[in-house]
């Protein structure tokens, strides 16, 4: 029990908001998923329930296609503002 | 008929009546292709989350339309040959779910085409009472 968890296990916010879909375009509700980097975030630290974070692992890898997130973020391609054409 | 959305970006280096026209062309092969455009929502120009073939922008539209699946081979060649076009989405909405999504988002699309004058308003309405309150808190 040396290491400490860093996050606690939570309920599933989706199921919470009874979201049925997810639509790709709206990027600002991605956020959540997504870590700094713009990967999906893994169940165990967003508490996902299954059904949902397989929801958001398609809408996401969508949005990705679309131009809308990017791939990878590396140092070279910072993104100086991101999430700055949401308004 | 099965329910579909499109997503195109067309080139950002092309003149504003270019662009149009180009959208219309890509709205003319769903339609000729037995297609029914239900709505379409123009995202306008966006900054792409990486670049497409040197292109840091790129002028976002969506067209929700109704078509036989079997179409769609047809459609997604004629929009592979189009070179203005940067890139393209479709996607398929088939169980139950998925329609009654695509109903809603439809419904949206529908409203925010008739309504953009409203939202203008409603912005200009918020400007105005923002200011005086903050010149009263200046005052104060």
């Amino acid at each position: 029990m040396a290491e400490r968890r860093k996050y606690k296990k939570r309920f599933c916010k989706y199921c919470e908001a009874k979201v049925d879909f997810m639509d790709y375009k709206d990027v600002a509700a991605l956020r959540f998923s997504l870590s700094e980097r713009y990967k999906i975030m893994p169940r165990r630290l967003t508490g996902n329930c299954k059904r949902h974070q397989d929801m958001i692992a398609t809408v996401i890898k969508r949005a990705r296609a679309a131009a809308l997130v990017p791939y990878t973020v590396t140092r070279k391609t910072v993104v100086t503002a991101p999430f700055e054409n949401l308004k | 008929m099965r329910n579909y959305e499109n997503l195109v970006i067309v080139k950002p280096t092309l003149t504003a009546e270019e662009i149009q026209a180009n959208i219309s062309a890509i709205e003319e092969v769903i339609t000729s292709n037995g297609g029914e455009i239900a709505a379409r929502d123009a995202m306008g120009m966006r900054k792409l989350a990486y670049p497409l073939g040197k292109n840091e922008r790129g002028y976002f539209h969506v067209i929700y339309y109704s078509v036989a699946p079997s179409a769609i081979n047809e459609i997604e060649r004629r929009f592979r040959i189009n070179e203005n076009l940067l890139r393209f989405v479709t996607i398929k909405y088939d169980t139950n779910r998925e329609v009654t999504a695509w109903n809603q988002l439809v419904q949206k699309a529908q409203k925010k085409a008739t309504q953009p004058a409203g939202e203008a308003k409603v912005e200009v309405e918020v400007e105005e009472v923002v200011i005086p309150a903050a010149l009263e808190e200046d005052a104060e």
